[in-house]
């Protein structure tokens, strides 16, 4: 089923159509502060909003101003009213999770004895898979999401996936975790010695515990059998997460800087969407030039530094109106632009400014 | 030029080596820097490879013949895998069996560090073949987790042959003699301070090895000064064109207030205006000259 919009629908109405607003995208492109603008946007129309990002690097934490967000949402409705000036009846509130913790808590919820939920705590790959594992920081941004989708304090939840280099490892990660609990896996893994192993697999085993050492295969076998005893609830954990974001309530969008390989990537986000059948809700251009117009340079102005950085920022919108005609040529929705800002966001209150910037009229609908 | 040269002697010194890591946040420029260093001793007549790993826009695996000196590499964990266990087991039936068995398919795929130790042994076992590596490393938690799931599972494969070569792997890439890393950021606040996280990380794993800094894109200087610091601005938002080229510049020299402060050695890397086709060869041609004349190389 093609779930792509055929109108273009802008952030506004995108943000009174759902609940949940998931922003994909690789590093560096600005997520979290987009993403924070947002649900501050849906909180200056009355909604309860409340962004999480996921972010080793605590990003959001830092632009806000809030050095320790926890898995505890911030209320960050008076500095927003002190920004906008004014009673508001929404709220604004911000949400930093941390994966160890999420992890942990995951794991009791799921674990059916305190014994196994300690036997997993202390196995060595336990803590290497928290750590290390790429799709552990994905996957808990979404049991996140499913765990707050249920709470009703909030009317609007924006959650900023995790930074990735790939934007489709987000909709990997539950896949990716899932073959963990892959029955036939773990079968193998935790059968006792003395049932009768196919010769390939014992085979294939003993040589992995030639690469590998005694003390590796030990503890893998132990993470087995203890991931054994989880996987049912696991599994339904899992169906429950999907489909919430199959569901109505959820839409997708992502977050990009007009560059020329743009429209590239963002034809094979809405394909993989397609296939996941996930809403996708449109392009969210972050680091747009488009509102700067050139103005004549008066003669004391016109230094030779300043004539060498224009020339520069005539490049960079030039290459930005070619990376829109693309986009426009696949029929690509955006649904917002986010200006380049002059100077990073600090405050609660410079985020405000952003979120009244964002540009929401719809430029295919302004073109034709 | 004089100036910049002594500046950058820690740039020049970390270049110089066999293997050169180029680290950093997402979105910094790595890949095109990382490439325009390995242009660069190709130009001069070395064997070089350029590595690459897992970019989703190449094709996976080979090794492809750049330029007649230059080869690069999109090291893929899973044909690593494969090698690896070839090379530990022999090319035998057998090795065909554990290689194509769905478990340990699976457990190549899915074990966390395995992926990371195979890419990194990759790149260790390659070394051998060319007179320069030069990495483009993944984003700063994706690059430094290749590094500590290596550490990590050294320890964790006690007594196999993993171990031994994860030991041994672990000490090239700690000898300042033969590895270099190399951190690139913006001169923008957030890459300007993950780069320092990056360093003391780096430094925990390798403690004698202290990375170099490359500022990267830096907009031309307009010689603008304004009376306020960026943080009294009242809006992030610029007002004009203008007006934002000259709170950009002011702004970039603000931000290196961040590496100046603690006297960081550190070279700069010019902005290059987008080619039209915005390609990366392009980019990395016009660093690998800037490269040269600032002396970097």
């Amino acid at each position: 089923m093609k779930k792509t919009p055929k109108t273009q629908k802008n952030i506004d109405k995108i943000l009174a159509e759902r609940r949940i607003i998931i922003s994909c995208g690789t590093g560096g492109v600005g997520k979290t502060t987009l993403s924070a603008a947002i649900a501050m946007r849906a909180a200056m129309t009355g909604k309860r909003a409340v962004v999480i990002t996921v972010d080793p690097a605590k990003r959001l934490a830092t632009s806000l101003g809030l050095e320790s967000l926890d898995n505890k949402a911030s209320d960050l409705t008076p500095l927003l009213e002190k920004a906008c000036n004014k009673k508001i009846t929404g709220r604004f509130c911000a949400i930093v999770p941390d994966t160890k913790k999420t992890f942990e808590d995951f794991l009791r919820d799921l674990s059916p004895s305190q014994e196994i939920t300690e036997r997993v705590l202390k196995n060595p790959i336990f803590h290497i898979f928290t750590k290390e594992f790429s799709g552990a920081n994905e996957y808990m941004a979404m049991e996140r999401l499913r765990v707050l989708s249920r709470n009703t304090e909030y009317d609007c939840i924006v959650l900023d996936t995790p930074p990735s280099r790939n934007t489709l490892e987000f909709l990997d990660a539950p896949e990716l975790l899932a073959r963990f609990f892959e029955e036939r896996l773990v079968k193998w893994l935790v059968l006792p010695a003395n049932k009768i192993l196919a010769s390939g697999v014992k085979k294939a085993l003993s040589l992995l515990e030639r690469l590998t050492g005694t003390g590796f295969m030990t503890s893998l076998f132990d993470f087995a059998s203890s991931l054994f005893e989880l996987r049912v609830r696991f599994m339904a954990n899992l169906k429950e997460t999907i489909a919430l974001l199959e569901s109505q309530s959820v839409g997708f969008i992502m977050v990009t800087t007009p560059t020329p390989d743009t429209a590239q990537e963002v034809k094979h986000f809405i394909d993989t969407l397609e296939d996941h059948d996930f809403n996708f809700d449109g392009v969210a251009l972050n680091r747009t030039l488009g509102y700067l117009k050139t103005e004549a340079l008066a003669k004391k102005e016109a230094k030779q530094g300043i004539e060498e950085a224009l020339e520069v920022m005539k490049a960079l919108q030039a290459r930005e109106e070619k990376a829109m005609e693309r986009l426009a040529r696949i029929k690509a929705p955006v649904c917002t632009k986010l200006p380049e800002l002059a100077r990073d966001v600090h405050s609660v209150e410079d985020l405000f400014h952003v979120s009244m910037a964002l540009d929401i009229s719809d430029p295919m609908v302004r073109a034709s | 030029m004089s100036a910049e040269r002594t500046r950058s002697s820690l740039v020049k010194d970390v270049l110089d080596r066999s293997l050169v890591f180029v680290s950093g946040k997402g979105g910094v420029g790595k890949t095109v820097v990382s490439l325009a260093i390995a242009m660069v001793r190709a130009s001069q007549g070395a064997r070089t490879l350029w590595v690459t790993f897992e970019d989703p826009t190449r094709s996976r695996g080979e090794t492809k013949q750049i330029s007649p000196d230059l080869w690069h590499l999109n090291c893929d964990a899973t044909l690593a895998f494969e090698e690896y266990a070839t090379l530990k087991i022999g090319a035998g039936p057998l090795a065909r069996l554990f290689i194509q068995n769905k478990l340990v398919r699976y457990l190549a795929k899915a074990s966390p560090g395995i992926h990371e130790l195979v890419l990194l042994g990759k790149v260790w076992f390659e070394r051998t073949r060319y007179e320069y590596v030069i990495m483009d490393m993944p984003a700063t938690g994706h690059g430094l987790a290749m590094f500590q799931s290596t550490k990590n599972f050294s320890a964790l494969f006690s007594g196999g042959p993993i171990h031994k070569d994860a030991h041994a792997m672990l000490e090239t890439f700690a000898d300042p003699a033969v590895t270099g890393q190399l951190i690139v950021a913006l001169p923008e606040e957030m890459p300007l301070r993950e780069s320092l996280e990056l360093n003391d990380l780096l430094l925990e794993i390798f403690p004698q090895n202290q990375p170099a800094f490359v500022a990267n894109r830096l907009f031309p200087k307009t010689g603008e000064t304004l009376a306020t610091t960026p943080d009294k601005w009242p809006s992030p938002l610029a007002t004009s064109m203008l007006d934002y080229v000259i709170k950009r510049t002011v702004l970039e020299n603000f931000n290196m207030r961040i590496w100046r402060d603690l006297n960081i050695d550190y070279g700069e890397i010019n902005f290059i205006p987008p080619p039209d086709n915005n390609s990366h060869e392009i980019i990395s041609a016009a660093i690998a000259g800037q490269l040269t004349t600032k002396g970097y190389m």
